[in-house]
């Protein structure tokens, strides 16, 4: 039987090197364009057929996104401020569940599945975070490590804790994201293993299970896409407002 | 894990997945979203504008139903007063009515009264004459005599008195 963790080996499909770096495009970056190759064309699709004061069944779908995202920026960043930030939450939604689900697809990848990816944005949004922080408050960001009501003989005690949570959250949203599609995936290819080697008689249980479990990856593909960019926002939100 | 073991695609991987995700920000940003998020302000604001214009013609509504339902019953009061105006009105002329009839008809019965008296004292009176004549002829026939002017008054009366008792005893029945 075949090591369930087999598919997420990657393989090289177009090598390129750059000075010594390797950028060779690979089976998840395709299985990735694909994804958002995808969104980009529905998108790309409404907007170009006009977009109608009475919309369509792909513009309502694209507008419900659009307007959970928006709402949810509202929410944990403010109207006001949080107008400009919807356009990049609403891309980094979208990417994580095309990426997600484009991965459910058979034959696939799921690039979301990769730590270092995951790794990549959460460190990239913690960065933005603290430039967010740096840019609107000065050095008076620095009161994020001090949480109000502290008494002040805590505070040689928050700040530590707090820089150290600080600095859990990009580990945490990494590690949420690519734990999740790890998992479910390796259950999915274990059952389907099990599956294809069971006797026809046995076999039905897991192939149907499979199945089920399928579903349910659907399901997680679009809650830990929702997690990300919940948590994305409460980390922007956190830095604007200052607790 | 082939996530942690394949170190080398780790670079690839960072850098087209980052690209990728600028490069989709950048069309949806630029293209995408701009228009469809206007048409959601837009809705949103025609819904908004719907609600409060709907509620305004709601509020307008109900002042002018209550206008009406006020105009309505000062319009049934007033009704009402002329009905009963009219019908106090209808009353009273029905009751003057009722009396110049009753007088007209008291007028006209008392003329008859008068009228069949006059006629009944003429009829009596012709009675009388006719009587009167009859009797003296028959009389004087019937004796072959003239009677003297004392005789004839006194015949004339009786049969006068007999003729008239006759008549009310006839008129009675």
């Amino acid at each position: 039987m075949e090591s369930p963790l087999h598919h997420f080996e990657v393989h090289n499909i177009i090598p390129i090197h750059i000075g010594g770096l390797d950028l060779s495009i690979n089976n998840a970056v395709v299985a990735m364009w694909v994804g958002l190759a995808i969104v980009a064309g529905s998108f790309m699709l409404v907007v170009s057929r006009g977009v109608s004061p009475i919309p369509g069944k792909l513009q309502s779908i694209l507008e419900i996104v659009l307007e959970f995202i928006r709402n949810l920026v509202f929410e944990f960043i403010g109207e006001e401020e949080g107008k400009k930030y919807v356009p990049f939450i609403a891309t980094l939604f979208l990417f994580i569940l095309a990426c997600n689900l484009i991965g459910l697809v058979p034959g696939s990848y799921t690039i979301t599945s990769q730590v270092v990816v995951t790794g990549a944005f959460a460190c990239g949004i913690f960065i933005m975070t603290l430039v967010i922080g740096f840019s609107k408050h000065g050095l008076g960001f620095f009161c994020i490590l001090v949480p109000p009501g502290v008494p002040k003989i805590m505070i040689p005690l928050m700040v530590p804790i707090e820089i150290v949570s600080m600095l859990a959250r990009p580990i945490s949203l990494a590690v949420r994201l690519f734990a999740n599609m790890t998992a479910g995936h390796t259950i999915l290819a274990v059952l389907f293993g099990l599956a294809m080697t069971s006797p026809l008689w046995v076999s039905w249980m897991p192939f149907g299970f499979t199945i089920i479990i399928n579903g349910l990856e659907i399901a997680i593909a679009f809650i830990q896409a929702y997690i990300f960019t919940t948590l994305t926002c409460v980390y922007i939100g956190d830095v604007v407002k200052l607790h | 894990m082939p996530q942690f073991e394949q170190v080398s695609v780790f670079g690839s991987l960072i850098f087209w997945s980052l690209v990728s995700f600028g490069l989709l920000f950048f069309i949806l940003k630029k293209f995408a979203f701009p228009p469809i998020l206007e048409a959601l302000e837009m809705r949103e604001k025609k819904i908004r504008d719907d609600i409060k214009d709907s509620e305004k013609l709601k509020n307008d509504a109900q002042q002018i139903k209550k206008e009406l339902e006020e105009t309505l019953n000062a319009a049934h009061d007033k009704a009402e007063t002329i009905v009963q105006l009219a019908h106090d009105e209808a009353k009273k002329n029905q009751e003057k009515s009722l009396q110049e009839t009753e007088a007209k008809v008291r007028q006209v019965q008392k003329d008859a009264e008068q009228e069949i008296l006059s006629l009944r004292n003429k009829l009596l009176q012709e009675i009388r004459s006719y009587t009167a004549t009859l009797t003296i002829a028959s009389t004087e026939k019937f004796l072959k005599k003239v009677l003297g002017e004392e005789d004839k008054k006194k015949l004339v009366d009786e049969s006068i008195e007999q003729v008239i008792a006759e008549l009310e005893k006839r008129q009675n029945n």
